[in-house]
């Protein structure tokens, strides 16, 4: 708790200084503690917001904010652009009257592998995850009891998705095999929410490319287990949801856009939950210079505080909702395979998860 | 006011293909090398350990079940034992019962033959000298008789008189009173 608490006033020091000093670059005097209103409300509206939406928006720099100052490092990170074709990603001028270049996008034939902030973030993350599991997993097999707090931790998470989630949703006999997907996914998306609760981090979650490319995973994996369970053929039936074939054309549209639904879902769960949370804990902070009175504070600072908390809970709570949903996901795509052997040997065994009624 | 500028600037919505990209690639980074470093040897471990477990309470069951049965066993064994010594005691009880009975029953008889024989033994000789006494006082009463008649008598005659007076005479106890009148 006091750490936690320690943490949260990091963050709201560096928010505060970063708002002033982001002030200050659009020609604005600093609000608040200096008491001097130059602009109107809406432009100091408009201010925050922009500054939010900046912080909270991926950026192809990394910028390092100096507490106690007004400065911030950026950090310019690499670009990568691959061309598909001679002077594909040769800069053109912001159609929207921006800031300066944008580089054309992939239907126009450039794809822009740069590393931005929240790559930098996930990496991070990743590099997190893999150390504190190495350092905090108990891998010796001579010592079969647990030691350590890090390491009792780990290891009923680790069971906690084995037992409630794997073998839950998708049985006791294919569980297993997705045991390692579902903890990775687990941990990962774990590690980069509560990344970004820490000060100068960023929430690589909370950007709807990353958990994008999450939802794809478990796609992935899903329909893979689809094919693995019912082979290529059934998985095929299955598109045709089972139905004399001249309602095919109805039911296979149905069936092929219901398996883009479900990580179309999994995508906006997770980034906008843990988009909304940081936008609601920099708002209630920057009502402080929006109404221009300190006094604010002390009323917006313990909302941002209780906020800050709930984030803690929410970063637990998404990565739990994610993990369980591609579970659940993956039990009924190994269901699938399943009920096709059930017409034809009737129960062999019942000894699989809840997907099955699902599904 | 804020909305406007929140949909214009909407950089957040942007997909970035490169990001998904990246993504995919260090989730499966990631994924390999945990289920390499991590999870195989996390799962392993909790697996062994179930297994460890759960032997451990078949076999505390199994040892039980056992211990009981051992138990009962020896519970049993020590009833046979305690009834098998009382048996013992019994028969040797009644044995020696039966043996002391003989053996005073034996005694007993042996100490009446003996009596009987020794009663046979005085009848015998109270018998033979009961006629000693008689056939002595025949004897006697002849000579006394000779004597007194003084005169010879046959022999053979007067013996006969003298037994067939002798007959005539009361048992045992006249015996003494036959000597005595006579």
């Amino acid at each position: 708790m006091r750490k936690a608490m320690v943490l949260f006033a990091c963050l709201f020091a560096g928010t505060v200084w970063a708002s002033e000093q982001h002030g200050e670059e659009h020609g604005a005097t600093p609000q608040g503690v200096h008491g001097v209103a130059n602009e109107d409300q809406d432009a100091e509206g408009d201010d925050v917001a922009g500054y939010i939406l900046h912080h909270v928006s991926d950026s192809n720099e990394y910028e390092f904010e100096v507490p106690l100052s007004r400065n911030h490092i950026p950090i310019h990170l690499p670009r990568i652009l691959i061309p598909f074709h001679e002077g594909a990603c040769t800069p053109v001028a912001d159609t929207h009257g921006g800031h300066g270049e944008v580089y054309p996008s992939l239907g126009q034939g450039c794809l822009d592998l740069s590393i931005t902030k929240h790559t930098v973030m996930m990496w991070l993350a990743a590099l997190l995850l893999i150390g504190a599991l190495m350092i905090w997993s108990n891998r010796d097999k001579t010592k079969l009891v647990p030691r350590g707090a890090g390491a009792n931790l780990f290891e009923m998470l680790v069971l906690f998705v084995r037992d409630e989630l794997a073998i839950k949703n998708i049985g006791k006999e294919e569980g297993p095999r997705y045991v390692p997907y579902l903890l990775t996914a687990f941990f990962f998306i774990l590690f980069m929410n509560l990344l970004g609760l820490f000060p100068w981090m960023a929430t690589a979650t909370g950007n709807i490319a990353i958990t994008c490319g999450l939802a794809l995973c478990t796609f992935f994996v899903t329909q893979a287990a689809g094919i693995r369970a019912a082979g290529i053929g059934g998985y095929l039936k299955h598109l045709t949801g089972g139905v004399a074939p001249w309602l095919w054309p109805i039911m296979i549209p149905v069936e092929f856009l219901g398996l883009f639904t479900k990580p179309f879902a999994l995508t906006i769960r997770l980034f906008a939950n843990m988009l909304a949370g940081h936008i609601v804990i920099f708002f209630l902070l920057g009502l402080i210079f929006m109404l221009r009175n300190p006094a604010v504070a002390l009323v917006s600072v313990p909302f941002a505080f209780g906020i800050y908390l709930l984030e803690l809970f929410v970063a637990f709570v998404q990565a739990y909702v994610f993990t369980m949903l591609s579970a659940l996901f993956i039990g009924m795509s190994v269901a699938m395979g399943h009920h096709d052997d059930h017409h034809h040997e009737g129960g062999e065994s019942h000894d699989h998860g809840k997907a099955h009624h699902l599904g | 006011m804020f909305l406007p500028s929140v949909l214009a600037a909407s950089s957040f919505v942007e997909v970035r293909p490169g990001l998904i990209f990246w993504t995919i690639v260090t989730f499966v980074i990631v994924l390999l090398v945990l289920r390499a470093k991590a999870w195989g040897p996390i799962l392993s471990l909790v697996e062994e350990r179930e297994k460890q477990i759960s032997n451990a309470i078949e076999s505390a069951k199994r040892e039980r079940a056992e211990a009981e049965k051992l138990l009962a066993d020896q519970k049993t064994a020590i009833a046979e034992a305690r009834r098998e010594a009382a048996e013992t005691t019994r028969r040797v009880q009644a044995d020696m019962e039966k043996f002391r009975d003989e053996l005073m029953a034996k005694s007993r008889k042996e100490a009446e033959e003996l009596k009987l024989s020794a009663r046979r033994e005085i009848e015998d000789q109270k018998a033979k000298a009961i006629a000693e006494v008689r056939s002595m006082a025949v004897d006697l009463a002849m000579e006394v008789a000779g004597k007194l008649m003084n005169e010879r008598m046959d022999d053979a005659k007067h013996r006969a008189l003298a037994e067939q007076f002798v007959q005539g005479l009361p048992g045992a106890t006249s015996a003494t009173a036959t000597r005595r009148s006579a």
